[in-house]
């Protein structure tokens, strides 16, 4: 059979294959993983529906596939490696790709064993639209025509498609963020990076997350105008009134950290100063007020940087939002959070106080226009009534896109958070 | 013994044109030829052919149509020996012409003939004698015709292709047995000429594997001109007449002995690659089962180091793809990362009126699964046909209805060897139906057939007449 990418996830129309945990020949057995695909923001592992083999692989780590493109050929157990009373019922649903057979490399075998060596040159579906040029270049990038998506007239393919697809350019955010050139099609030229080569290099291709995180922050800093201000604040209210919530937090089982308290305080800033939970369309030279408070939290995995968000969390309680960040974070960590949770923020927090550090600038998540740098929570003097006194004291670092968000509301904004955080009792009438 | 960067075997039109290319990349090149620079394209194929075709085709205007137009003369020949001696000239001159090409490209020509000693060294005897190594090698034999045992070349009336385009004088009655290309055009031309022509077809029709529509044009214009077809003919053997001064070919058509009496027979029924004479054998190069030397998409045989174009590669046999070829391979041994991979080789016929072709045939575009239009444009309503007073023929567009890209061209006409030229671009270039009807072809000239058989695939040719649908 063959195994079309499946719709993994609302919008999500394409995804990157990130690593093929089978290989052609492989027995698999159904719901076991196949190949680790990575969509927007999540990788997601696809299982077989079948047990069988693997007949033939059509996309190569590192390429992205469209939803519904073929992705695996199964040889199911117990039918023949080519079903003939299957194959019209599968054609009714969908043809399979003209381009597939030319990519396999097991036609023929005999003549490839005799013809040299290399097979690096794709045989041409008539059906790719091309021009000699484009092709020259697809073979220089090692670009496969095949699985370039064309945007030109009547799906041709043009030169930008084939630097897109191997990643030398990107339609919104090039990989290389050369701060003069903001012309996609310049940028082409500059991205040959020459890496003096002296004693060993190991080079590890730019995949999944990391390329997520690196076109996003590229984009962002290159799209946003970045300022970030710096404020201290006495935790010892929040220190106190968590240690009195210590013993509920035990029994109901939940991890109360201090970022639900901080989400708490945010939420009446936020709503005072709505230019902070905001985005700005640049096509429309529009500024989009949000009137959710889904609060991102950039949380540290193994593979990288991931932002879950906690939807509408104006309306949740202190216990709602830790057990919620709990849960979130755990999910990040094994990889299998939902498509849903990593969309549709609109404020993020990042905390790189549990590692250290006085504070940090942090790149905005775009399209949001703030990020809020939470940072370690420690024990200062601190001047009280003319007396010197020992405070838990927190720097705030707040990022904003100056296009949206002046310095003065921005300070303004973090007076306000800064006075729910030092008594938070005044959440109370807030 | 010199050594060289690369070393091409063979000065035919894959063969010189990969030598020269290799020098302008920097390479210490030598080329090695066994007879005529140029090989049988310049000096037996294409060049002289064409001259020959187009001495046959003047005086044969000139004997039917100028009348028609209102030129007269007084008394009309052709000296065939003339005719022959211009076509010389003009191979002289273009061979010559490539000759220095390759002396002021600083390519050292060796003559003799060539044969590797091992897959470093290669020796050649004859004028030059000298034993070369080179980095890499290309071999550019190309290929030769091939004797069928039943009518064995004598070289007096049993010729081959070059012998036949030799003639100093004008055979009364030609046979042709091989009714492919070069007999079709070889046949043609003494038609125009003179001879009784007769063409022997062991297959079903001539010109197999050419569209039937194209080639039932020709086919018309051969019965006007009063040439012989025999289809599912055999020529099974042949008997010398009145000392030699004819010949007999007995022929079997649906299990019936007929005998045909001819001043010359011309054999051309295919061409087999010159790859058993260069010492292939010894380095255990692949072949197919044909002789054909197996090359990948860069040109590279199972030897490393040694390179093969053109026809001793197998089909299609034209020199522009052994010319292509060569770039390629010279690319490849200049260090880049070249390859083969053109979609398309247009290849034409230079039979009266032309056929060209380009691109998938209706027969392979069903096979490959492929849905497609069709558009037609008869020369007959071009303004420029009628005026050169040439309107047989028609362009025939295959359009792919998924995107509307060009999937094949094929053309019966005047000039249509020219014409072509447009559809192989049209095609490499991933040209859409709205590429080539909105760019403005000059008028009145025949490549205006193109856009107008594209038009005609969506009923809007403006220069064919489709009645509206009717209301229902």
């Amino acid at each position: 059979m063959d195994f079309k990418l499946p719709d993994i996830g609302e919008g999500v129309h394409e995804g990157e294959i990130t690593k093929w945990l089978v290989k052609v020949g492989d027995p698999i057995q159904a719901d076991f993983p196949m190949v680790e695909v990575m969509t927007d923001k999540a990788t997601v592992e696809i299982p077989s529906p079948v047990t069988g083999t693997i007949e033939a692989i059509f996309a190569q780590e590192g390429q992205t596939i469209e939803v519904g493109k073929v992705l695996v050929k199964i040889a199911e157990k117990g039918k023949s490696a080519t079903p003939k009373v299957d194959a019209p019922k599968v054609e009714a649903v969908a043809p399979p790709p003209k381009a597939a057979p030319s990519v396999t490399t097991s036609e023929k075998p005999s003549q490839r064993e005799v013809t040299a060596p290399k097979q690096d040159h794709q045989v041409l579906s008539f059906t790719v639209l091309a021009t000699p040029a484009t092709r020259k270049l697809a073979r220089d990038l090692g670009v496969d025509l095949n699985q370039v998506k064309a945007t030109g007239p009547h799906g041709r393919v043009t030169k930008i498609d084939v630097q897109m697809a191997h990643g030398s350019i990107e339609a919104a955010s090039p990989r290389s963020s050369h701060p003069s050139s903001h012309s996609t099609v310049a940028l082409s030229k500059a991205t040959k990076i020459q890496i003096p080569a002296k004693g060993e290099i190991e080079r590890i291709p730019l995949r999944g997350v990391r390329k997520k995180i690196a076109e996003a922050m590229s984009y962002s800093k290159r799209t946003a105008a970045h300022f970030t201000y710096v404020e201290e604040v006495d935790m010892s209210a929040i220190v106190e009134l968590r240690k009195s919530a210590a013993n509920e937090a035990e029994k109901k089982g939940v991890k109360l950290t201090f970022l639900p308290f901080i989400i708490k305080s945010l939420i009446p800033a936020l709503q005072e100063f709505p230019f902070l939970n905001a985005s700005l369309d640049d096509d429309a030279q529009e500024i989009i007020i949000k009137g959710d408070y889904n609060i991102g939290i950039a949380t540290d995995t193994e593979r990288g940087l991931v932002v879950p968000n906690i939807k509408s969390a104006d309306r949740k309680s202190v216990w709602e939002l830790a057990k919620e960040i709990g849960e979130l974070s755990e999910s990040c960590r094994t990889g299998k959070i939902a498509i849903e949770d990593l969309k549709g923020g609109t404020f993020t927090i990042t905390n790189a106080g549990s590692i250290g550090g006085v504070f940090a600038t942090p790149i905005i998540n775009h399209p949001e226009v703030a990020i809020l740098g939470v940072n370690a929570i420690r024990k200062r003097p601190v001047v009280k009534d003319d007396k010197i006194v020992i405070g838990d004291v927190m720097f705030l670092s707040l990022s904003v896109d100056h296009r949206v968000v002046d310095g003065a509301d921005a300070a303004r904004f973090m007076n306000r958070l800064v006075y729910f955080l030092s008594e938070p009792k005044r959440l109370v009438f807030a | 013994m010199k050594s060289y960067d690369a070393v091409v075997i063979g000065a035919g039109p894959g063969g010189y044109v990969c030598a020269i290319r290799l020098a302008q990349l920097g390479k210490k090149t030598a080329i090695i030829e066994k007879e005529k620079i140029g090989g049988v394209c310049l000096n037996v194929g294409c060049i002289p052919s064409k001259a020959l075709i187009f001495g046959a085709t003047q005086f044969h205007r000139a004997q039917h149509d100028f009348e028609e137009i209102g030129i007269g003369f007084k008394s009309l020949d052709c000296d065939l020996s003339k005719l022959q001696n211009w076509k010389d000239g003009v191979v002289k001159k273009l061979t010559g012409g490539v000759t220095q090409l390759l002396k002021m490209n600083q390519v050292d020509v060796l003559t003799g003939t060539a044969s590797f000693k091992d897959g470093r060294t290669i020796e050649v005897k004859g004028k030059s004698n000298e034993t070369v190594t080179a980095a890499s090698f290309v071999i550019a034999t190309g290929s030769r015709v091939v004797e069928i045992p039943t009518l064995p070349f004598n070289h007096k009336n049993i010729l081959d292709s070059t012998e036949t385009l030799e003639l100093k004088t004008l055979p009364k009655k030609l046979i042709v047995v091989g009714g492919g290309f070069i007999g079709v055009e070889i046949g043609m031309a003494y038609a125009k000429l003179g001879s009784e022509v007769t063409i022997v077809e062991a297959m079903a029709e001539i010109l197999p594997g050419t569209d039937r529509e194209l080639v039932s044009v020709v086919e018309k214009k051969m019965r006007k001109m009063g040439i012989t077809v025999l289809t599912q003919a055999k020529a099974m053997g042949s008997r010398q007449l009145n000392q030699g001064s004819e010949v007999e070919l007995e022929i079997e058509m649906g299990g019936k002995k007929e005998m045909k009496t001819a001043n010359r027979i011309l054999v051309s029924v295919g061409r087999r690659p010159n790859s058993d004479q260069i010492g292939l054998e010894k380095l255990g190069m692949k072949l197919d089962p044909k002789g054909n030397v197996i090359v990948d998409s860069q040109g590279k045989t199972s030897v490393s180091g040694i390179f093969a174009i053109g026809d001793i590669t197998g089909p299609p046999q034209l020199a522009h793809r052994a010319s292509m070829d060569g770039l390629i391979v010279a690319a490849v041994i200049g260090g880049e990362n070249a390859h083969k991979d053109y979609k398309v080789v247009p290849w034409a016929i230079f039979s009266d009126p032309e056929i060209a072709t380009v691109g998938l045939t209706e027969k392979e575009a069903q096979a490959k699964g492929i849905k497609f239009k069709i558009g037609k444009f008869p020369f007959a309503a071009s303004g420029r046909a009628l005026s050169t007073n040439e309107t047989e023929g028609m362009v025939k567009v295959l359009i792919d209805e998924s995107n509307e890209s060009i999937l094949g061209v094929h053309m019966v006409g005047p000039e249509v060897s020219n014409l072509i030229a447009e559809a192989a671009l049209a095609i490499e270039m991933g040209a859409c139906v709205e590429d080539i009807i909105r760019t403005i072809h000059t008028h009145p000239t025949l490549p205006e057939a193109f856009p107008e058989a594209i038009e005609s695939a969506f009923g809007k040719s403006i220069h064919i007449f489709k009645p509206p649908a009717k209301p229902k």
